[in-house]
């Protein structure tokens, strides 16, 4: 039984900026949900980039290790072509298209379907975010932050992924919009039978939502288990929940 | 752009070994003895072929030296106040108009015809490096096309105005008494004024002025903060950079003794961005360097397609009836090259080949 | 009298506008400011000597040729030029660009030599007299045939779901490649509408001038109109074309023949300075 996701050994430089992984060692168990915490530079976005194949685009690359999808090595494949195999993602900074509409928007994340499901996946997208099918001719940069989140989110999903990246799904939005947000996740995922690696700075929040957590600290994977665990770790009190002696930063 | 930061030089440690001083030496012995081989084309007695002096004469050599004149101000240019200018050939034009005006219509002596030129070439870099005040990058370099085009429309205007169709003439360049009328001369009064600009140009970006502007270069938000203005410094740069192109034009003026508009033309201005790629950005050996291979690419193809006398058809048609636009070719071909993959130029491929030699000699 | 100029204006500028359009669709889609359009214009020129008059080709099937090899042409030149330079500074680009309209120039010059040459089509050559105001049938047919262009382009680009894709590429290269637009195929297919478009303006300026190496500098007044009109715009490009065609026309007439070109860039250097994004385009932040 291979794992929805499995990163082996993984190490990643950039051309300019010296190396940004180490070694690092992370699985995503089928239907589960995956929480990667860490600082800022921790080196979260750029495990989305290797994941993804969006490395090349800002000058990184992999020097070694490996990572599969459901078993099946996809190292060096183009990010197209994972989009075809089932990974969606929700990048950092949602990453819209401000200058086409919602409805366009997520025809673009539908083109890989065959035009006969196009229509009855974004329905589902629209019944999910009833506020993207009220704004679906709006051009996406006129809508707010948690309205392009959920267009950011829809666009990944109306291709029904079995893997799902999110990247920072909370940065810039408020607290009660991004547990909204969280729960149709959730709910999403359970019901797809997706699993999603979900990439916060916010840890309680991604705490609360995850199976399983990795604590990532310079390029280094320093912290894992299941998600009770490494809430209750010192480590994570400390540094990420603002638990501590000292009021450790969050 | 690429950051390519000028080095500004070693530390000041010891003095030049005494190897240095051979070096030296044995260039300067070179460089003033090459007219004399080029002219002659024999060395102690020995006679030397066409090939194997690479097909250059000795007025070819001045060519290129008046060309590296535009060259080592364009990269100046580019290393110092990170602008990029397409029209560079413009301030030829500048140049030689001034040289016309100064010299043929007025009958200046040359010396001041020279000053006057590069006052006028100073006059319009000011006035072309206006709008690097307000824009930078792809605008700023689509501003010095637009220029460029201006400025030789300009050059028509007055060489149909004041001549004719053939052409503005120049008279014979005299310093005094003697007058440039040989290769050989000109050879001798170039050389060291060309060597002069480099020191110029060199110590200029030593200033704590210039290397303000180079480090500065990227950063305008960092530049301000530190309380230099160096949208000014790049005026000022520009200025320097386009006075000392027009010296340069009006000594192509007057090294031709007749030009007109479309030797000014646009293609001519590509030849030196050409020249600064190939030889390498924003360094000064770059532009000497780059200067070097355009003069040299002509008579190696030359030399080489020579050898292809009985050949017929595209073959011929290339190698024999089209030499310039094959040597065009090449050049343009040797620019792309070079960009994919080594885009600090030949200067710069000598700079990191020096730095390996350097470390593997220091640890073996 | 003042008709005629504006009519040839406008027909010249219906041509610029589409050299324009293509050029426009490259720097939207690829970010690159392609210098070399002046020569994919003369390419098409020269195409269409090679194909109409040397090898004597049926009309509609040299059109065809001529649109196909330009399209692979910039095919290949994205692939073999551009692709190897993505991540670099955009003006390393550009003089890729320059550098490879120099290796252009050089090519036509040996293939067809120096010299002009005249292009003749089957295209009518004739004029229509309406009143006073002649009227060239070609001119007429050029700007016919660039306004349809142009009007299929844009009912591709705003009504197909490869337009759209094109559209999410220009829009965002990071979010195109995250919803699994295949990036790559885009920006050839950018390049392929970039040349055959620059292609098809060549036909007719081959025709309307002459077919020599200058056509390059014909085929660069894109260049103004789409910095005029505005990088970012696609409906910009098009009405820098027009307003180019027109000073032209009207310099030409009104001033003198040399000075064509020239108020076309004290136009240029104008907006440079004032209205840097354009007349249609949108104010990026901080200086480009």
């Amino acid at each position: 039984m291979s794992h929805a996701l499995e990163l082996r050994d993984l190490s990643v430089r950039y051309a300019r900026k010296g190396f940004a992984l180490d070694g690092v060692n992370l699985t995503i168990p089928k239907g589960g949900v995956v929480a990667l915490l860490g600082a800022n530079g921790a080196g979260k976005t750029t495990m989305i980039r290797a994941i993804s194949g969006l490395l090349p685009l800002h000058n990184g690359q992999i020097t070694g290790g490996s990572i599969a999808m459901d078993g099946q090595s996809i190292l060096g494949l183009p990010s197209h072509k994972l989009v075809r195999m089932g990974m969606g993602q929700v990048p950092e900074g949602r990453l819209v298209f401000k200058q086409l509409t919602v409805e366009e928007n997520l025809r673009v994340g539908a083109a890989v379907l065959p035009k006969s499901t196009e229509k009855e996946r974004m329905d589902a997208v629209y019944e999910l975010f009833p506020r993207l099918q009220e704004r679906r001719s709006q051009a996406a940069g006129w809508l707010s932050g948690g309205e392009q989140q959920m267009l950011a989110l829809g666009r990944a999903l109306v291709t029904r992924p079995r893997l799902l990246l999110v990247d920072e799904l909370s940065l810039g939005l408020a607290p009660l919009i991004v547990r909204a947000i969280y729960k149709q996740l959730k709910l999403v995922g359970e019901t797809l039978g997706a699993s999603i690696l979900v990439v916060e700075q916010n840890a309680r929040l991604a705490l609360d939502f995850a199976t399983t957590a990795y604590v990532l600290e310079r390029g280094r994977i320093t912290l894992s288990g299941s998600a009770q665990d490494v809430a209750n770790s010192d480590l994570v009190r400390e540094s990420y929940l603002g638990v501590a002696k000292e009021g450790g930063a969050a | 752009m690429t950051a390519t930061v000028l080095r500004s030089g070693a530390p000041r440690a010891a003095a030049p070994s005494p190897w240095r001083w051979l070096w030296w030496a044995l260039a300067a012995a070179a460089l003033l003895y090459l007219p004399i081989l080029l002219t002659e084309r024999q060395i102690f007695g020995f006679r030397l072929s066409n090939m194997m002096l690479l097909n250059i004469g000795l007025s070819q050599v001045n060519l290129m030296l008046i060309t590296m004149l535009g060259a080592l101000s364009l990269n100046y240019l580019t290393g110092s106040a990170g602008l990029i200018s397409i029209g560079h050939a413009a301030f030829y034009a500048v140049g030689a108009m001034t040289a016309a005006i100064t010299g043929s219509q007025w009958g200046w002596p040359f010396p001041l015809v020279l000053i006057a030129a590069g006052l006028g070439g100073a006059l319009a870099g000011l006035l072309a490096g206006l709008p690097s005040l307000r824009v930078r990058g792809l605008y700023f370099v689509l501003s010095t096309f637009a220029v460029h085009y201006l400025v030789v429309f300009a050059f028509m205007e007055y060489q149909f105005k004041f001549f004719d169709v053939v052409g503005v003439p120049y008279k014979n360049a005299t310093l005094g008494s003697w007058t440039l009328s040989t290769p050989m001369r000109w050879y001798f009064f170039l050389l060291p004024l060309v060597i002069v600009v480099y020191l110029l140009l060199r110590n200029s970006l030593r200033t704590r002025e210039g290397r303000a502007m180079q480090a500065m270069r990227d950063h305008e938000l960092a530049a301000t903060a530190n309380g230099i203005d160096v949208r000014f410094l790049r005026l000022k740069a520009f200025a320097f950079s386009s006075a000392i192109a027009a010296v340069g034009g009006a000594l192509y003026a007057y090294y031709l003794s007749n030009v007109t508009s479309e030797f000014f033309g646009i293609q001519f201005a590509i030849q030196f961005i050409a020249m600064i790629i190939i030889g390498g950005m924003g360094s000064l050996p770059g532009a000497v360097v780059g200067a070097a291979v355009w003069l040299l690419l002509p008579s190696i193809i030359t030399g080489l397609t020579a050898q292809a006398g009985d050949t017929t058809g595209l073959l011929r048609s290339v190698l024999v009836d089209h030499k310039p636009q094959l040597v065009q070719a090449i050049f343009g071909m040797l620019v792309i090259v070079l960009l994919i993959f080594a885009p600090w130029g030949i200067a710069g491929m000598a700079t990191r080949l020096k730095a390996r030699l350097t470390a593997w000699w220091s640890r073996s | 009298m003042l008709i005629q100029v504006l009519l040839s204006g406008i027909a010249l500028g219906s041509i610029y506008g589409l050299v324009a359009l293509g050029f426009a669709v490259v720097f939207k889609a690829t970010d690159v400011f392609n210098f070399a359009q002046g020569m994919f214009v003369a390419f098409g020129a020269y195409f269409a000597v090679t194909t109409i008059n040397l090898l004597g080709l049926p009309f509609p099937l040299a059109v065809a040729a001529i649109i196909a090899a330009s399209a692979a042409l910039g095919v290949v030149i994205h692939i073999v030029l551009i692709q190897p330079l993505s991540g670099r500074p955009m003006l390393s680009v550009i003089m890729l660009t320059i550098a490879l309209s120099i290796v252009m120039r050089a090519v036509i010059e040996i293939l067809y030599g120096v010299q002009s040459r005249t292009l003749s089509t089957p295209m009518p050559t004739g004029i229509f007299l309406v009143g006073d105001v002649r009227i060239s049938q070609l001119h007429l047919v050029a700007a016919g045939v660039s306004w349809l262009c142009m009007a299929a382009f844009g009912a591709f680009f705003k009504f197909t779901s490869i337009g759209l894709l094109m559209r999410a590429t220009a829009d965002g290269h990071e979010a195109a490649l995250v919803s699994g637009v295949n990036v790559k195929v885009m920006n050839r297919l950018a390049w392929a509408i970039g040349a055959g478009l620059a292609a098809i303006g060549g036909l007719f300026l081959g025709q309307l001038q002459i077919v020599s190496p200058e056509l390059e500098h014909i085929g660069l007044l894109a260049l103004p109109a789409v910095v005029i009109g505005g990088m970012q715009s696609i409906p910009g490009a098009i009405i820098g074309g027009l307003l180019v065609g027109l000073i032209e026309q009207l310099s030409a007439t009104y001033i003198s023949p040399k000075s064509s070109d020239i108020l076309v860039y004290v136009l240029l250097l104008a907006i440079l300075m004032v209205r840097p994004w354009g007349l249609f385009g949108q104010r990026e932040l901080g200086r480009v």
